[in-house]
């Protein structure tokens, strides 16, 4: 028995609000020191199981469970989940939402003055949990100012300092570049060589190569298979489709652009869109400095680059958001300043929630719109298969039925400038290649730029990419034809 | 990012122990706003050199240019009321002197106000509650709190720029639902955040039952005994004016 970290028997559950369970019969083993993958569809109830560990559920989010849930020898269901913070540690898939303090020392002691530590015991606890990261930097900064990698890093000192026996990961790295994967890689690494358990909760596959020894596949609710790590990532892509996850290995990494790598062409002039004078910065600190860009019209451009690159000033000088900003965009012959811009060109926010305000779908779409142009915002809906949720209030759909709604309004609008702000992440293969279909659809009705770090989605739909790098153009390619 | 309890940390000049700013606060509600012992000229004299603190501290915080208004303000209204309000009758005494009260008397609260909360960390303000025994119960549930504000504002600056695009403003064609619009993305975002930020509190431990521990230093220095000893000088005087050992 104490061989196990965690040992689920015949697991059931059934959330609160939904029909249908979420998990069904379910039996796991654990093993100490085993660094085990959930992967499997959206919905499949990966996250379920680790809410299951970390005490979550039941005692949080409510439903109906039946069956055991041991972890280190304690039942989860007579356990207060406060209780469980020294023993299982969690890093979760929002840097927003799980922070407490603004400034990164107060943020990484949180947990242990939690647990009523003594003073000089949670220093010594985060000066060497700092010193094994390697995150010296970061101490004694607002957090406020970290990127989301950072803030992940921060999350992973909190949950590290704890000195839990088991740290449950949910999609950690969804809202990553390359570069932080990385790194949020190497802490993985090195929890599993102090003999940690670690179960990661992820649809991104090819970071846990070689570090997950154990890799566990759900299918709705019940264990799919269980591999050893080795014989999973060396799977071939055609079964991981068929499995519905994505590939273990990025064929090609577009944030190393070369021409004539996989056949990119470059593509510097014969755009329609001509943007000019795009400069801008913070303070001193310069974050854009572009003089000339050309893009074609009808292309679907992806934006790649580092975080902190310029991509997001980009954007937002793009679509006339950002204060002070003095540059001009031809666009459909037109030649015009950031108010205009605004006018033209529309950004999908990561969180769409943000942008949707009415109280039916239709009304949604109708609101930037003529109230005379009813009969196109029926024909738009049909197309991108809303009609069905008309009457529907838009905050009641689901994350792609959202996501549609706020294209189908900005079409209406008549923007002629879609921007995507990873409009994939956190997205599995299915739902992504949906994603893709439809951005790579819209090239008859506008211009689409998305910003985004997911390479199969810029793989499936772009036809060029625009990579930022220190606030200028590093290179702009065009990519052969789907 | 400027709010409730979000100082920043990697630039914050001179700090101060939360518990001498509640003291200073304390002191310029009783003295200016309250006029405790005007009739004594030490104490007035006192009450001034409490009044412009508030505006040294903001400016010894790194804000220098606000401070320098405020100091502006100050000046220009207390010189008006020694010199102008004696002078006036009628109308313009009323006027003028209904200026004088709430720049001279109330300005300095506000700006100590201000200064509080844009100066202290959630951590500090923990840990001062703490040392002033005050329960866990009530402090707990009020850092939550004022952790959930911030995000709140991020949040509602998402929304405001959401609604740019949709050419949803003042004077707009749906400029009569402006609030309504604005208030549904915000309350689904909030709830949302706010349900996270418990999840993630509850599996770092907040709300056991063992004594939580503060490893945030606050405590009394130089700068705290300094400005101290001018708060408990203001309140010595008004004493000795008291007991008519000064005039």
């Amino acid at each position: 028995m104490n061989d196990y970290a965690a040992v689920l028997q015949n697991v059931s559950f059934r959330y609160g609000n939904s029909e249908e369970g979420a998990l069904h019969e379910l039996d796991l083993k654990i093993a100490r020191g085993e660094c085990v993958l959930l992967c499997g569809r959206s919905g499949c109830g990966k996250t379920t199981v680790t809410r299951l560990l970390n005490g979550l559920i039941p005692h949080y989010y409510e439903g109906e469970l039946q069956g055991d849930i041991t972890v280190s020898g304690k039942s989860i269901r007579d356990t207060a989940i406060e209780d469980l913070a020294g023993i299982v540690g969690s890093v979760f898939q929002n840097p927003r939402s799980q922070f407490f303090c603004v400034d990164t020392t107060a943020e990484i002691a949180f947990g242990c003055e939690n647990m009523g530590l003594p003073e000089a015991e949670i220093r010594s606890r985060v000066d060497s949990t700092v010193r094994d990261m390697k995150i010296e930097k970061l101490l004694d900064r607002s957090i406020f100012k970290l990127s989301g990698g950072e803030k992940q890093k921060i999350a992973c000192a909190g949950v590290a300092a704890m000195l839990p026996e088991l740290i449950v990961l949910d999609e950690p790295a969804s809202n990553l570049d390359l570069d932080a994967i990385e790194q949020l890689r190497e802490i993985i690494a090195s929890w599993k060589a102090q003999g940690k358990t670690i179960v990661i909760a992820e649809h991104r596959l090819g970071w846990l190569s070689g570090l997950c020894s154990r890799v566990i596949y759900m299918e709705s609710g019940r264990i799919g298979e269980d591999f050893p790590g080795e014989s999973f990532f060396s799977l071939d892509p055609v079964r991981l489709s068929s499995m519905g996850l994505r590939p273990v290995v990025t064929d090609k990494n577009y944030l190393d652009t070369q021409p004539g790598l996989f056949q990119l062409q470059p593509f510097s002039s014969g755009g329609n869109i001509v943007l000019e004078n795009f400069r801008y910065s913070y303070g001193r600190k310069n974050a854009l400095d572009i003089e000339h860009l050309e893009l074609p019209e009808g292309s679907v451009t992806a934006v790649v680059g580092h975080n902190g690159a310029g991509k997001s000033t980009f954007t937002k000088c793009l679509c006339g958001l950002q204060r002070k900003f003095r540059g001009t965009a031809v666009i459909g012959g037109k030649r015009m300043k950031p108010r205009d811009m605004q006018h033209c060109s529309y950004m999908v926010m990561q969180d769409v929630n943000h942008q949707l305000f009415a109280e039916t779908v239709l009304e949604e779409v109708m609101l930037g719109a003529d109230k005379n142009s009813e009969d196109k915002a029926l024909e738009l809906q049909k197309k991108l298969d809303l009609l069905e949720y008309k009457d529907r209030h838009p905050m009641s759909l689901s994350g792609g039925q959202k996501q549609r709604t706020a294209i189908a309004s900005a079409l209406l609008a008549g923007k002629q400038l879609l921007v995507f702000d990873e409009p994939t992440s956190g997205l599995d293969l299915k739902s992504m290649r949906a994603a893709a279909g439809l951005l790579y659809s819209l090239r008859s009705e506008c211009t689409v730029l998305i910003v985004t770090h997911d390479m199969e989605l810029i793989g499936q739909c772009c036809t060029h990419v625009l990579h930022i790098e220190n606030g200028g153009i590093h290179q702009q390619v065009s990519l052969p034809e789907k | 990012m400027a709010g409730l309890f979000t100082a920043d940390v990697e630039n914050r000049g001179l700090v101060l122990d939360p518990r001498t700013k509640i003291a200073v606060m304390l002191t310029l509600v009783v003295f200016a706003l309250g006029g405790t012992g005007s009739d004594t000229a030490a104490v007035r004299a006192g009450t001034v050199a409490v009044s412009i603190l508030p505006m040294l501290l903001l400016a010894a915080a790194r804000q220098p240019g606000r401070a320098a208004v405020f100091t502006a303000v100050y000046a220009v209204m207390k010189a008006a009321e020694l010199l102008l309000v004696p002078k006036t009758t009628g109308a313009a005494l009323s006027i003028l002197g209904m200026c004088c009260m709430i720049f001279v008397r109330l300005m300095p609260g506000l700006v100590m106000g201000a200064y509080m909360l844009s100066s202290t960390t959630v951590s500090e303000f923990i840990a001062a509650m703490h040392r002033m025994h005050v329960p866990q119960q009530i402090t707990i549930p009020m850092s939550v709190m004022f952790r959930f504000f911030p995000t709140v504002l991020e949040e509602f600056s998402d929304i405001n720029t959401a609604m740019k695009m949709r050419d949803i403003r003042i004077g707009g064609r749906n400029a009569e639902k402006i609030i309504e619009y604005r208030l549904v993305p915000l309350m689904v975002c909030s709830v949302n955040i706010g349900s996270e930020l418990s999840a993630a509190a509850l599996t770092r431990g907040l709300g056991t039952k063992v004594r939580r521990t503060n490893i945030c230093s606050i405590g009394f220095h130089v700068q705290d005994i300094a400005v101290l000893t001018l708060t408990a000088g203001l309140y010595f005087m008004w004493i000795l004016g008291m007991i008519g050992v000064i005039k």
